[in-house]
């Protein structure tokens, strides 16, 4: 995502990509970090990236977007350049309180893409059109 | 913009290279009123078309009446035909556009432009329809500078009328900044005499930068002056008229 976080999370997350790079594990302090930024989100997070959540859907123009199966079994819509999600967490704790900055779901986008565990799907460029559109329906 | 705005505002004087692919931030245009906004736009479409780039987005929930300036730059049919208006007529026709824009056949955009926002969120005014609109202007924006690659960005500016400055009782103002870094308030200048329109322009560009600001005149026969705003004499006297100043005519 071409959005800039706080330089403290965009040095956490390169760290958590250097150790995956070496194909080390990831340093306990590396995701107590994450815990302390993030709170019970970084967990839950986690836990969709170990679970292989998350899907980056792209179309032959090149447009992306993703897609987090969330823990409920409902799929949510995130946008690939700028943080949105469409799920009831972002809408709250992110949006109108201003006191997350990022919901479990672009969190773990951020994770799979450090964990190199982001799964792939091609569809048509009307398919895109059709899930960009779908979301505004999956509001709760 | 933000860039063609920047430039439009400094008269191509001392506002960086043009046609360099620069885009600039995502900017929000705000203020009243509303037609100064709308004259603002078309000259930074005008700037962008003129760069040789691609071609320009022009999105009003409305058609145009008439040419928004009397410019050479208006008048440039070559400039003109780089700048394609669609007039979406409500929220999910603007969200349809924008969503299948990368369906679309032809070259990339190099400049994306939403006159009167506030005209769909109030229709749509939930704060995560609003959020999703504003996000999706951002995406299709950056799909087509994705497009464009080596070859520049694709700018983003959106206009929304409000009442004041920091004017709280705008549709999602605070939202709305969240996703667009850069800000361009337009006030009136009471100074303004017989049919003239005068405005002042403050650009931040982001949080940190420093206020760029200028008077903009509208003049009766379609022209716009633009000067820089006096830094030392911020408190013009009562007697001074904005036509007064030494200004120099805009010539895109």
């Amino acid at each position: 995502m071409a959005v800039a976080l706080p330089e403290v999370v965009e040095e956490l997350l390169s760290e958590m990509a250097a150790a995956v790079r070496d194909g080390e594990r990831i340093p306990d302090e590396h995701l107590s970090s994450l815990k302390f930024v993030f709170g019970p989100s970084a967990i839950q997070a986690l836990d969709l990236v170990d679970r292989e959540s998350v899907t980056l859907i792209s179309s032959p123009s090149g447009r992306r977007v993703y897609q987090v199966l969330g823990s409920s079994g409902k799929t949510y819509t995130c946008l690939a350049s700028c943080h949105y999600c469409s799920c009831p967490a972002f809408a709250f704790s992110v949006l109108r309180k201003s006191d997350s900055l990022l919901c479990k779901h672009l969190l773990a986008i951020y994770l799979s893409q450090v964990m190199r565990n982001c799964q792939q799907l091609s569809v048509s460029d009307k398919q895109l059109t059709d899930l960009l559109l779908m979301e505004k329906t999956q509001e709760a | 913009m933000a860039e063609a705005l920047r430039r439009v505002l400094s008269a191509g004087r001392a506002a960086g290279p043009a046609g360099d692919g620069a885009a600039g931030p995502p900017l929000l245009l705000l203020g009243t009123p509303r037609s100064a906004q709308t004259s603002l736009l078309f000259a930074a479409a005008l700037e962008a078309a003129g760069e040789g780039r691609g071609p320009v987005l022009f999105l009003t929930r409305r058609p145009l009446q008439s040419l928004p300036l009397n410019t050479p730059a208006a008048r440039n049919p070559w400039r003109l035909q780089k700048v394609r208006f669609q007039y979406p007529s409500s929220v999910p026709e603007l969200l349809q556009l924008l969503a299948s824009a990368h369906e679309a056949p032809g070259p990339a955009l190099s400049l994306l432009l939403l006159d009167g926002l506030e005209e769909y969120l109030a229709e749509d005014s939930g704060i995560q329809e609003a959020a999703y609109l504003a996000a999706l202007l951002l995406d299709t924006a950056a799909y087509f500078s994705h497009r464009l690659g080596a070859s520049g960005r694709c700018g983003l500016v959106v206009a929304l009328e409000t009442q004041k400055e920091a004017d709280s009782d705008a549709p999602h103002l605070t939202l709305l900044q969240r996703y667009f870094p850069a800000q361009c308030w337009l006030q009136p200048d009471t100074l303004g005499s017989g049919q003239q329109h005068c405005l002042r322009a403050s650009l931040e560009s982001s949080k940190l930068s420093p206020r760029t600001e200028w008077s903009v005149t509208f003049l009766p026969n379609g022209e716009m002056k633009i000067i820089p705003w006096p830094t030392q004499a911020s408190e013009p006297s009562p007697d001074k008229n904005c036509s007064s100043t030494e200004s120099q005519s805009l010539t895109l």
